[in-house]
């Protein structure tokens, strides 16, 4: 009896101290995710619209779903080895710490304690979120000043409400705030008029807006309460994905300034106008295997997804429901404050 | 040592002491496993977030709290935000249960069914259903500048049922409430000692000072006493707000608890022996001595069990807040979780908030219990 009882705690104690190691904290992710021939990306638990959406064919569509096909495009070579695992903003951190996915593309932006507190590693912003109010028309409202008073419905446990609480102290501005845990329920008291105003993200806010019974009852008020650039997010650590996904912005956006479109990619790869549009398509060797990939990743992106401007088009922008205008998410010279980094 | 073995009582307790040995093994491995690999990914562990301030504000709580606050106290505003509920909840659902018994166990044919149709209405319905359609139901009611006003001195609309005030000292309400907490235990404490216009003039007299000074140390001049609602701008100010949020979640908690607490009441009124009433009535009593003295205590005797579970469960329901926008203790944390990222302390503190709370239910419900049993028999 004494004897199995011993064996027994002997047994679990090895159980528990070799089962401590098998965490998420492979040595190199990009290998792991060669060998899986798959790569794990972020959704949304339903729909966050224009970014990561689920489509009448039931396929993920969006700004940040475009970001997650270049990325297995670049790296496996085809979007079709991209696995969307959908989660809710809450459970995004958790899932990318416990291995359940390995990149976080979700308009998630980049903050100080998610950089240090949480054992993340943002990539260069891929995209600048502005923060701003939409009202009820009627009110009257021409600035976030004149609804001293009203009540401020926001997404619960997102930078909004600091973003919000920081900006009507500075302006001194009274306002009571309302927090929702579900975007349905959110959307559900502003029609109702349970609040006056709701504070958002600017492609939410829109999205909110078009989705409206009647969107002419609302109305996105001029004043930016805040920027917000959004990271796509690793595991500390990571450095060698981290590059590949600088670098796969980087690319989009280079591609962008050059012309290169999903339609003029084969043209330009015979016909490269510079010697830098050369080595981007893989014409002459070193851009991909200098970070472990094939020379034609940035190709192979170029031509699935197009260039940063294209996917911005198309989910979000001119060619979309949304039509959200480009604004700072133009290229440097075209008002905007995007840039590619220098490839050499 | 063969001897020792031989004994049954050392066999007995070494096999317990492993057994508890072993639990704690498994215990501390855990935690100890789930540390290293915290440690691994970089992630902060610890209680020091506690410090640090929110930088986001809740809507709606008993004592002061704002963007500047530290997790720590709007945690305890959470906390206290559910407790707020929680007894509104526990002490109207109780009151309308006895009445829902009382109607069940009628002689009258009408008020039986009565009865019985809101038990079968109520109880079979969803309670986040309920709480939902009461939300529904007062955010549709008019804005602001249409509020109905009622006689001029409350007024409502979508932003909530607002009543005149008085102007309290900061965080004056918590002081009320303990003071009235105090009140009754001084009321329960002097019971066999002091004659009964004592206690009462002592226990009344006291809550009524305190209320004085509250409303003096908080005045202000130019300020009126009694605070009446008016329309400023895009909201009604003066007077104090019952928000929606809070109505929806204790109206529809309250209906759905009554309908249980109705039943165990009932169950309670039904087991009492009519032999005992009948010896009562036997011995001369009139009918509300025999309900003060046989009827209620034996009644009370046979439905506390049930009904203290029943108020635990109606303790822990009020989680369903968070999705009708009341910053509950679960609320709170949730969004705590979602700020800071310090998911397992927070589930912890989570979890031990309700354990306490509901413990101490749990505790005074079983004091009561014990008190009122037949002694000899558990």
């Amino acid at each position: 009896m004494t004897n199995s009882l011993i064996k027994l705690v002997g047994a679990a104690a090895i159980a528990l101290s070799s089962g401590g190691v098998a965490s998420a904290q492979d040595a190199n992710l990009l290998d792991t995710i060669k060998e899986r021939d798959s790569l794990l990306c972020t959704g949304h638990n339903g729909s966050y619209l224009g970014f990561a959406e689920v489509d009448a064919e039931g396929a993920w569509q969006g700004f940040d779903i475009e970001f997650c096909k270049a990325l297995a495009t670049a790296i496996l070579g085809s979007p079709d080895k991209l696995q969307v695992i959908p989660v809710s903003f809450a459970q995004r951190f958790p899932a990318l710490q416990s291995g359940d996915v390995d990149v976080i593309i979700k308009v998630t932006g980049w903050t100080q304690s998610r950089d240090t507190d949480l054992g993340l590693q943002f990539s260069r912003p891929y995209f600048i979120g502005p923060f701003y109010t939409m009202a009820k028309t009627e009110l009257g409202a021409q600035s976030i000043a004149d609804l001293d008073g009203g009540v401020f419905c926001v997404n619960a446990g997102t930078t909004v409400e600091r973003v919000l609480a920081d900006y009507m102290e500075v302006n001194d501005v009274s306002y009571e705030p309302l927090a929702f845990e579900k975007g349905e329920e959110l959307r559900a008291a502003f029609y109702n008029g349970r609040c006056d105003a709701i504070a958002g993200f600017g492609p939410f806010l829109s999205a909110t807006r078009v989705n409206a019974p009647d969107p002419e009852a609302f109305t996105i008020l001029g004043d930016v309460m805040k920027l917000e650039p959004e990271g796509i997010v690793v595991r500390q650590g990571q450095d060698d994905f981290l590059d590949v996904i600088n670098w796969m912005v980087s690319a989009l956006l280079m591609a962008e300034e050059a012309g290169i479109t999903q339609a003029n990619v084969d043209d330009m790869k015979a016909n490269p106008p510079s010697p830098t549009i050369e080595r981007l398509l893989g014409v002459s060797p070193g851009v991909g295997e200098r970070m472990g990939l094939s020379d034609d990743w940035a190709y192979n992106v170029i031509k699935t997804v197009g260039n940063y401007g294209e996917i911005y088009d198309r989910t979000i922008g001119d060619g979309s429901r949304y039509k959200l205008p480009r604004g700072l998410n133009n290229l440097w010279n075209n008002g905007g404050i995007l840039y590619p980094l220098v490839l050499d | 040592m063969h001897t020792i073995l031989a004994s049954r009582r050392f066999r007995r307790a070494a096999i317990q002491a492993a057994f508890v040995g072993f639990i704690l093994l498994v215990l501390v491995g855990l935690v100890v496993t789930t540390q290293q690999n915290i440690v691994a990914q970089g992630i902060a562990t610890g209680f020091g977030f506690l410090e640090r301030t929110t930088g986001w504000p809740i809507n709606f709580s008993v004592i002061e709290v704002s963007a500047r606050s530290t997790y720590a106290r709007i945690i305890l505003a959470g906390l206290l935000n559910t407790m707020l509920v929680g007894f509104l909840t526990l002490f109207f659902a109780s009151v309308l249960g006895i009445i829902l018994a009382l109607l069940r166990v009628s002689r009258n044919t009408l008020l039986r069914l009565v009865g019985t149709t809101y038990v079968e209405v109520f109880r079979n319905i969803p309670v986040v259903l309920q709480v939902f359609f009461w939300y529904a139901v007062l955010t549709h009611l008019p804005g602001p500048k249409e509020a109905h006003s009622l006689a001029g001195v409350a007024m409502l609309s979508n932003r909530g049922i607002v009543l005149p005030s008085f102007t309290f000292v900061e965080n004056g309400l918590v002081y009320l409430a303990l003071g009235v907490v105090a009140a009754g235990l001084w009321l329960w404490f002097t019971r066999n000692r002091i004659s009964r216009a004592v206690r009462l003039g002592v226990g009344l007299g006291g809550v009524a000072a305190l209320f004085v000074g509250l409303v003096v140390l908080g005045y202000e001049p130019g300020a009126p006493i009694l605070s009446l609602p008016y329309l400023k701008g895009l909201r009604i100010a003066g007077g104090v707000t019952l928000k929606p949020e809070m109505t929806a979640l204790v109206i529809g908690l309250v209906l759905f608890g009554a309908a249980y607490i109705g039943e165990i009441i009932r169950g309670g009124l039904i087991a009492v022996d009519r032999g005992k009433l009948e010896a009562g009535r036997a011995l001369g009593l009139s009918s509300f001595q025999i309900n003060r003295l046989i009827l209620v205590p034996l009644a009370l005797r046979a439905s506390l069990p049930s009904l203290t579970n029943q108020y635990v469960w109606l303790m822990k329901a009020t989680t369903v807040g968070l999705a009708v926008g009341y910053p509950d203790y679960f609320a709170v944390i949730s969004t705590s979780i979602n700020q800071s990222g310090q998911t397992l302390e927070l589930l912890a503190l989570l979890m031990g908030g309700f354990i306490v709370l509901n413990y101490s239910i749990a505790f005074v419900m079983n004091a009561i219990n014990d008190r009122i049993k037949i002694k000899g028999r558990s």
